[in-house]
């Protein structure tokens, strides 16, 4: 349960968000809890120290200079999410220059201070208690402010009923949850069906595969690490801090769980 | 807004006008409502928003707002409504009129404020979207809020205009035309100013896409919707006939420039909501801004936009018909026209213009 401090922070920031003022917030934020690790703010770790930030607390690394833009990850995704062909909770962005190609893997950010959530009319995307951001398909009215608030483009909306076979499956793995209802937004949850109840099945999340999203599991070059920041010997948290890591659009103040190490 | 004049700061000459205004008004919101629940993914869970809160959003704000200022609506035509004959033998009736009449002011002020309060947030709603800096600006609401206040008027002395041209006579004194023109005519150029100082102060630095979508705007594919729809035909044209005395004068002028200020309206909000949502997000530094998009609607969205536009007329003619709306000499002449096409309708017209 998230404790008085953090509700009185969050909401701080909500506030924030909201009067447009963020900016401000956050430059504020990087200056009294934020040293810049190679260039990324680690609000994160102080937020822990003060002992305000959820645990277990869940984020994602991706080494960019590692990624070889194989898709596989895009797969496994929509297999095990089931999602219909033209959404993607999990995407590569690719860019060709001269003599390279540059990929970008896009996912939900789970931002602390998430855009989504602030804009959601009927509170249909809200934070859990461990701070992701998920979503009650009963609750969405599919008006898809979220999607145009999102600054990652990282929701989806269902213009169609997905009745049709699933290409991914069996390949790159089965559905393990129900397929959302025309109509509503969608977007990637860190396979949270996965996270939940590790502990209890005697896994360890981020080292055996079934406690560890689908994303990581596929990479075949590693890229992706996932696992609690504030867990003792976190790798997570080794490469957050020795490597050079980034988030995206870090000047939103939106702070996201997902660091790309560059 | 009419209404407010009238009961407020007790303009009541305008009486007339402020019974077409809520009645146009009210069909307009529920317009806006229809649009609203087709638009929505889930039009069966249009009430969510009733029941499950979150005050934090702007959407939630402009739901809530136009839900109860529709509520307003419906309670001062109500009071209109009540005149009828058909509902004339029931005192009870006449006697819930009688309070709404008493409460007219206390409604026109919560009908004001809500109005107000649903146009900000309306604009709100693109204001607090950092993910489009194009429409991340504090000037969002009072952008929004300034051109209904010009826009509002608009569609009151179109629909005036139109009606008189169809009676072959002024519907209402010409001259409450002439003063809400000229009011009109004020608000544009109130607008054409903060949209001015908008525009140059949104130019002066370069913000990653929001320069793009400016000059998209100024110079690119919705520079004509820009200029010639919004600026010269929606504002400077219509601004210079409404603050003409010699235009003021003629209804078809007045039918022109009316039309004209709704157009630029329409083009404003299309013009505004596409370039933020055009504009595609540069996720990082790494992966700079792709190419534009465009956005044609599918041949569904139109059929929808006519289905809504058929419902507005329908329950307009439908309202002038049998609600007086109307001051009493023209709702009797116009009934004396159509009881020659078709049969007398059981329920006839009131008579009398209530003016208090």
């Amino acid at each position: 349960m998230a404790d008085n401090d953090q509700l009185t922070r969050r909401d701080f920031l909500k506030l924030a968000g909201v009067t447009g003022t963020s900016v401000v917030v956050a430059g504020l934020g990087a200056t009294a809890l934020g040293h810049t690790s190679g260039g990324a703010t680690t609000g994160h770790f102080e937020a822990h120290a003060e002992g305000i930030a959820p645990k277990p607390f869940w984020v994602m690394t991706i080494d960019l200079t590692a990624c070889i833009g194989c898709n596989y990850c895009t797969y496994a995704c929509k297999a095990s999410n089931d999602t219909a062909p033209n959404i993607f909770w999990n995407y590569v962005y690719q860019q060709d220059e001269a003599d390279k190609h540059r990929y970008l893997p896009r996912m939900c950010m789970h931002c602390e201070n998430a855009p989504c959530v602030e804009v959601c009319p009927v509170k249909a995307t809200y934070h859990r208690e461990d701070g992701l951001v998920v979503m009650d398909y009963d609750k969405c009215i599919g008006c898809r402010y979220c999607e145009v608030a999102c600054p990652y483009g990282a929701r989806y909306f269902n213009w169609d009923a997905n009745t049709d076979p699933n290409p991914y499956v069996p390949a790159w793995g089965t559905p393990e949850i129900a397929r959302r209802p025309r109509g509503v937004v969608e977007k990637c949850t860190f396979c949270f069906q996965r996270l939940d109840g590790a502990a209890e099945r005697g896994l360890v999340v981020g080292v055996d595969l079934k406690a560890t999203p689908a994303c990581v599991n596929v990479c075949p070059v590693g890229a992706r690490t996932f696992g609690d920041l504030y867990a003792e010997n976190s790798t997570v948290a080794k490469l957050v801090t020795r490597r050079n890591a980034t988030q995206l659009r870090p000047e939103l103040g939106t702070v996201p769980r997902v660091y790309y190490l560059v | 807004m009419f209404s407010a004049a009238v009961y407020i700061l007790g303009i009541k000459r305008l009486v007339p006008v402020a019974r077409i205004a809520v009645f146009v008004g009210m069909i307009g919101y529920s317009m806006a409502l229809l649009c609203l629940i087709l638009d929505i993914g889930r039009p069966d869970r249009f009430w969510h928003g009733w029941v499950f809160w979150n005050p934090h959003s702007m959407l939630w704000e402009v739901t809530m707002c136009i839900t109860f200022y529709m509520g307003i609506l419906v309670l001062e035509v109500l009071t209109i409504a009540a005149e009828h004959n058909l509902l004339k033998r029931y005192p009870i009736v006449h006697r819930i009129a009688e309070r709404l009449h008493h409460l007219m002011p206390v409604l026109a002020i919560v009908g004001m404020v809500l109005s107000l309060l649903h146009q900000s947030s309306l604009g709100a709603t693109y204001g607090v979207v950092k993910a489009r800096p194009i429409w991340n600006k504090s000037n969002m609401p009072i952008l929004f809020i300034l051109s209904a206040v010009a826009a509002g008027p608009a569609l009151t002395i179109f629909a005036i205009s139109l009606l008189s041209r169809l009676n072959k006579r002024p519907i209402v004194k010409w001259s409450l035309v002439e003063d809400v023109a000229r009011f009109d005519g004020m608000a544009l150029l109130a607008l054409l100013y903060l949209r001015f100082w908008d525009t140059m102060a949104t130019s002066y630095s370069y913000v990653p896409l929001r320069s793009e979508a400016l000059v998209e705007t100024l110079l690119g594919s919705y520079s004509l919707a820009f200029w010639g729809g919004e600026i010269i035909l929606g504002i400077v044209l219509p601004a210079t006939m409404l603050l003409t005395p010699k235009f003021r004068k003629s209804s078809g002028a007045m039918l022109f420039a009316s039309s004209l200020v709704i157009i630029g309206f329409v083009i404003n909000r299309w013009e505004v909501t596409m370039t933020g949502i055009l504009m595609p997000i540069s996720l990082s530094p790494v992966m700079p801004v792709a190419a534009t998009t465009l956005y044609i609607p599918t041949w569904i969205e139109w059929a929808t936009v006519a289905g809504i536009i058929a419902y507005a007329l329908m329950a307009i003619s439908l309202g002038l018909r049998y609600l007086p709306v109307l001051p009493a000499r023209v709702a009797k002449s116009s009934r004396k026209t159509s009881a020659k096409r078709r049969p007398a309708p059981t329920a006839t017209p009131a008579i009398e213009p209530i003016v208090q």
